[in-house]
C-alpha cells in the first residue's frame, strides 16, 4: 500500500488505520525472541555507543568541571588550586594604612609620641623585642604607667584594638598583625614581622581587662 | 509503564532533576555571594552604579542593545577579548551581584560592553563625545535620533545642547533618557581583580599527567 | 457523543476530525497570520543587520525591539499555535474519541494570541524583558500560562481518556511537550520576573528555559507528527520500534541540561557549560534511534513526505551541530557570532518544515476536502526549502567568518561588517522567499476553509488498510 501512482499535493493518501498503527508497534514494541542463531546486532550497537556516550561525557565532566566548583570559571583550572586562595595582601601596606588613620594622632607620624603623654614607638624596646608583649598590648589595651626608653608615660590609657570585649575597634587578628609588622620595620626599627595566627593564638586566651607594665613583664 | 501517572511522574521527574541542578544548585553556591571586601582601599567591590547609571541600564534594556552587544569578557585566552582591549580578566558572577538584570547578551554584531566606561576614560570621552555618536551613528551602529530632541531657544540655550546641526533659533538637546543611558555606559567597569578572577596559567608538566 | 470505534478506524475522514474543525481552524489560522507577521519582522530585522539606518528613526522598529518582536512572533505565534493543533489532533486522533472541551481550546487560543499581540505590541513600546526566547513583557507572560492551560487541557484528556490501553511514541511525545511546558514556563517566569534570582544566576535560568523550549516542547511536537506521518503514509511498521522509548526517555533527561552551551567563557562556573556539552552528545543517543526508526522516510513521496524529510534530516543535523559546537575550541570562534543565529535558524526550520507537512496532511482532513490549488502548495514548497537552506548556509559561512575575524584583533568592527555584508544580502533574499512561500501558504489555507463540506464527498480520501504487525 506504499507505492503510489501519482502523489496528488493537494491530498496525501493514508495508507494504514490508526488503530492498527498503534496494534502493531505495541507488537514490534516486544521485540522478537532471539531464535535460530539469529540475533539482532542493533542492540549491541546501540549499546556500544551508548557506553561510549557515557565514557565521554563521563571523562569530559572529570576534567572540565573542577569537581563543580563555584570559584573556578576557566575549566582548564583544576579544583583546589592556589588561585582559589584569597590574594596575599602587603601587610607593611596594610599596617601603615591603619597606622595613618588610628595610631598617627598618638603616637605621631614620625613614631616619637609626645614626650610626657604618649611614648615613642622609634627604637623602643617594646616595639622591637618580645612578640607576646606587643600584642597583648595591642589587643586589651594597657592602662597605668609604663617605662619606654627611659622615661615614664603614666597620663594616658591604650585602648584595645583587638575583637575582645569592651573593645571599641573590632580589628581582625590580620589587621594587628599587620600594624605591628608595620611599626617594627618602621624609623629605624628592624625587628621582624608579627604573624597573623601569633595574635589569633593570643586572642583566643580570653578576654581580660587592659594590662599593667607589671603584668606584662611577666609574660615571656 | 507509560501508562499511567508513572509516565508522568517521570516526565516531572526528569525536568525537576534538570531545574534542580542548575537553577538550585547555582543558587545553592552562588545565590548569597557577597561583593569582595579590600582591606587597603577600604570599599567592597563590585562598587553599586549610581543612580542615574541604574536608570540607564533600563533604557539599554529597553532599546534592546543587548541584541549586539556582549557584556561578559571571556579569559585572555580564548578569542582576542583581550588583544581587543575589552578587558584584562574574565568576567565572574561577582562583577554583576548588585545588577538588577545583568545584560550579558549573546551576540557581538558590536563590541563588548563590560568595560566600557574603563575604555572611555583611557581615551578622554566625554559623556558629550558619546552623545555625539549615538546621535551621529557609524557604519555598524544605527543612529539613535529619537533620543534627542530638536527644540526651540528659549532664553539661554541649554548646556547639553549638541553643537552643529540645530537650524537656527534651535538646539538639539539630548533627552533624560540619553544622558542616563549614557551615564550607564560610562560606569561600566570590571577592573578590580577577584581571587576566583585571576588568570589561570596551565602548568604544562600537570597538564601532561592526564 | 462520538462514533462508534469502527467507523474511526477504517475511514480516512471520521467524526473526530469534523468535530475538531473549528477549534483547529482557528489555532491553524492563527499560527499561519503569525507565520507571515513574523516572517516580514524577521525580513525586516535582518535587513537591518546589513544596513543599520533602515528603519532607524522610528524608535518602535529600533534594531533590538525588532529583534525580540519577530522572535516572540514566531515562536509564541507560529510555533506556539501551530504546535499545539498538531498535537491535539494527533492525540485525538490516536486516542480514539473527539477533542473534549473545544470551547476552552478556542477561548484559550483566543486568549493566547491575544497574549501574543500584546507582547508584541509590548516589545515595540520598550517593556521587554532581554531574555532570549521569552521577551513579551511582564505582564504579558502569566496570561500566557493561563491561555495555555486552557488549550492544553484537551490534549492531556484526549491521553487520559484513551480507548486503547496501549499507546504509541506519538502519544509519549506530544503528551509530555503539553504537559512540560507550563512546568518550566512557570519556574522560568517566577525566577526571572517575579521573585528573580541573583546576578548571573538569570542567565543560567534564561538558558536552561530556552533549550526546554526548543528540546522539550517544539522537538518533541514535530517527532510526535514523525512518529504519526510515517507509518500512516508509508503503511509499514517502524524498524527497531522497541528502542523508541529509550529515544523518548534520553531526549527528556539529557536535552534539559543543554543550555549551557550559550555560556561557555561566561561569567558562570565553568561545569555548566561542561555539563551543557555531555548532555548534548548524550541526546545524540535519541538522533540515533529516531533515525533507526524513521528509515521509511526517504525515497519519493507527495509534499507532505518531503516536507518531513527535509525536517527531519535538519532535525539530525541541528543536533549533531549543536553537540559539535559546544566543543570549546569550535565555540571560540562561533560563539557571539550568526553562526549561532544559524544554528537557531536550523532547529527552528527543523520543527517548522516537520509542522508544514502535518499541516498538509491533517487540514483535508478536518476540513473534508484537497487544498484548493496544488500551484500553491508546490510553490510553497519549493521556497520553503530553497529559502531554508540558503538562509541557513549564508547565515553559517558568515557567521564563521564574523567569527574568525573577531579573534584577528587587528580588523575592525567596520571590515566586519563590510564582509558579511554580502552573505546577509543573500540571507535576506532568502528570507523575502521564505514570506513568500508563507504567504502561498496562508492564502491556500483560508481558501479551503470556504470550501464548502456539501461540495465534497468523502470518497476522495482513500479507505487505509490494517497494517500487518511485521516482523521487523
Amino acid at each position: 500500500m506504499s507505492s503510489q501512482d501519482s502523489h496528488d499535493p493537494r491530498l496525501e493518501q493514508a495508507a494504514a488505520t490508526d488503530d492498527s498503527i498503534i496494534t502493531a508497534h505495541d507488537k514490534a514494541a516486544e521485540g522478537r525472541p532471539d531464535v535460530d542463531g539469529n540475533y539482532r546486532l542493533i542492540p549491541l550497537v546501540l549499546l556500544f555507543v551508548f557506553s561510549g556516550f557515557i565514557f565521554f561525557g563521563g571523562t569530559y565532566l572529570h576534567r572540565y568541571t573542577g569537581y563543580f566548583s563555584p570559584e573556578i570559571f576557566d575549566e582548564r583550572q583544576h579544583a583546589g588550586g592556589p588561585v582559589t586562595e584569597a590574594p596575599q595582601i602587603d601587610p607593611v601596606v596594610l599596617g601603615q594604612k591603619q597606622y595613618n588613620l588610628a595610631c598617627i594622632t598618638c603616637h605621631m607620624p614620625n613614631g616619637q609620641g609626645l614626650p610626657g603623654v604618649y611614648p615613642p614607638l622609634a627604637q623602643a624596646e617594646w616595639v622591637t623585642g618580645s612578640e607576646e608583649r606587643l600584642i597583648a598590648i595591642l589587643l586589651h589595651g594597657l592602662k597605668g604607667p609604663i617605662t619606654v626608653k627611659g622615661n615614664v608615660y603614666g597620663v594616658a590609657a591604650m585602648p584595645a584594638f583587638g575583637r575582645v570585649a569592651g573593645g571599641g575597634y573590632n580589628w581582625s587578628d590580620e589587621r594587628i598583625a599587620a600594624v605591628l609588622t608595620y611599626i617594627r620595620q618602621e624609623w629605624g626599627n628592624t625587628a621582624g614581622p608579627i604573624e597573623t595566627a601569633s595574635v589569633t593564638a593570643i586572642r583566643e586566651r580570653g578576654d581580660r581587662k587592659e594590662w599593667t607594665e607589671t603584668e606584662l613583664l611577666a609574660l615571656p | 509503564m507509560k501508562n499511567g501517572p508513572l509516565f508522568f511522574f517521570g516526565l516531572f521527574f526528569a525536568l525537576t532533576l534538570s531545574w534542580a541542578g542548575l537553577a538550585l544548585g547555582t543558587h545553592a553556591q552562588l545565590g548569597d555571594l557577597q561583593p569582595h571586601y579590600d582591606d587597603i582601599e577600604g570599599k567592597a567591590f563590585p562598587q553599586r552604579a549610581s543612580g542615574v547609571a541604574s536608570r540607564g541600564q533600563l533604557v539599554y534594556q529597553d532599546l534592546g542593545c543587548v541584541s549586539c552587544h556582549t557584556q561578559q569578557v571571556r579569559r585572555p585566552s580564548y578569542g582576542a577579548d583581550e588583544a581587543r582591549g575589552w578587558g584584562s580578566r574574565q568576567s565572574v558572577t561577582r562583577d554583576y551581584v548588585h545588577q538588577k538584570r545583568p545584560l550579558l547578551g549573546n551576540s557581538r554584531l558590536g563590541p563588548d560592553l563590560a568595560n566600557f566606561g574603563q575604555r572611555a576614560e583611557g581615551a578622554g570621552a566625554t559623556k558629550t563625545d558619546l552623545l555625539v555618536d549615538l546621535y551621529n551613528g557609524s557604519q555598524g551602529m544605527p543612529a539613535y535620533r529619537f533620543l534627542f530632541e530638536e527644540r526651540e531657544i528659549v532664553g539661554q540655550t541649554s548646556e547639553n545642547a549638541l553643537q552643529g546641526v540645530a537650524a537656527e533659533g534651535y538646539e538639539l538637546v539630548p533627552t533624560e533618557r540619553a544622558e542616563t543611558l549614557a551615564a550607564y555606559l560610562l560606569s561600566l567597569k570590571q577592573t578590580y581583580e577577584y581571587p576566583e578572577a585571576r588568570p589561570y596559567a596551565p602548568d604544562e608538566k600537570q597538564e601532561g599527567a592526564h | 457523543m462520538t462514533q462508534t470505534t469502527s467507523s474511526t478506524a477504517s475511514t480516512g475522514v471520521s467524526e473526530i476530525d469534523t468535530s475538531s474543525r473549528c477549534a483547529l481552524s482557528f489555532l491553524i489560522v492563527a499560527s499561519l497570520l503569525w507565520l507571515v507577521t513574523g516572517g516580514l519582522l524577521a525580513l525586516l530585522n535582518l535587513v537591518q543587520t546589513h544596513t543599520p539606518g533602515f528603519l532607524a528613526d522610528c524608535f518602535l522598529f529600533t534594531h533590538g525591539r525588532l529583534d525580540a518582536m519577530q522572535e516572540t512572533a514566531l515562536v509564541y505565534g507560529w510555533a506556539g499555535n501551530a504546535g499545539i493543533a498538531v498535537a491535539l489532533w494527533l492525540l485525538s486522533r490516536l486516542g480514539g474519541s473527539a477533542l473534549r472541551g473545544t470551547n476552552y481550546l478556542v477561548g484559550g487560543t483566543l486568549f493566547w494570541n491575544i497574549g501574543v499581540m500584546l507582547g508584541v505590541c509590548g516589545i515595540a513600546f520598550g517593556d521587554m524583558t532581554s531574555f532570549s526566547l521569552m521577551q513579551m513583557p511582564d505582564y504579558v507572560q502569566p496570561l500566557m500560562l493561563v491561555a495555555y492551560a486552557l488549550m492544553a487541557a484537551p490534549g492531556v484528556l484526549a491521553w487520559t481518556g484513551r480507548r486503547k490501553d496501549s499507546t504509541f511514541a506519538t502519544q509519549w511525545y506530544a503528551v509530555a511537550a503539553l504537559f512540560l511546558f507550563p512546568w518550566f514556563f512557570s519556574a522560568a517566569q517566577v525566577m526571572l520576573l517575579f521573585v528573580p534570582v541573583r546576578g548571573t544566576l538569570q542567565s543560567v535560568i534564561s538558558t536552561w528555559y530556552a533549550q526546554n523550549l526548543f528540546s522539550l516542547w517544539m522537538a518533541p511536537l514535530a517527532i510526535a507528527a514523525l512518529y504519526y506521518l510515517v507509518p500512516k503514509i508509508r503503511g509499514k511498521v517502524m524498524p527497531n520500534y522497541d528502542f523508541a522509548i529509550y529515544g523518548f526517555w534520553s531526549l527528556i533527561v539529557f536535552g534539559t541540561w543543554m543550555g549551557g552551551r550559550h555560556l561557555i567563557g561566561g561569567p558562570v562556573p565553568a561545569w555548566i557549560p561542561s555539563v551543557a556539552l555531555g548532555a548534548g552528545v548524550l541526546v545524540l543517543f535519541h538522533h540515533m534511534i529516531v533515525y533507526l526508526n524513521m528509515s521509511g522516510i526517504g525515497g519519493a513521496g507527495g509534499v507532505v513526505m518531503k516536507f518531513a524529510k527535509y525536517g527531519f534530516y535538519a532535525y539530525l543535523l541541528s543536533g549533531v551541530i549543536d553537540a559539535l559546537f559546544s566543543l570549546r575550541s569550535f565555540a571560540v570562534i562561533t560563539q557571539f557570532t550568526l553562526f549561532q543565529e544559524a544554528q537557531w535558524q536550523l532547529a527552528f526550520a527543523s520543527f517548522s518544515l516537520i509542522i508544514f507537512g502535518a499541516l498538509y496532511y491533517l487540514v483535508p482532513r478536518i476540513s473534508g476536502a484537497a487544498w484548493p490549488s496544488s500551484g500553491l502548495v508546490r510553490g510553497h514548497y519549493l521556497a520553503t526549502i530553497i529559502g531554508c537552506a540558503v538562509l541557513i548556509i549564508s547565515l553559517g559561512v558568515a557567521g564563521w567568518q564574523q567569527g574568525t575575524a573577531l579573534n584577528d584583533s587587528t580588523i575592525s568592527f567596520e571590515a566586519i561588517a563590510a564582509q558579511y555584508r554580502p552573505w546577509l544580502l543573500v540571507a535576506s533574499a532568502a528570507q523575502a522567499l521564505l514570506l513568500v512561500g508563507n504567504l502561498a501558504f496562508l492564502v491556500n489555507f483560508v481558501r479551503i476553509l470556504f470550501v464548502r463540506t456539501s461540495e465534497v464527498s468523502a470518497s476522495q480520501f482513500r479507505q487505509p488498510t490494517n497494517l500487518e504487525a511485521s516482523s521487523s
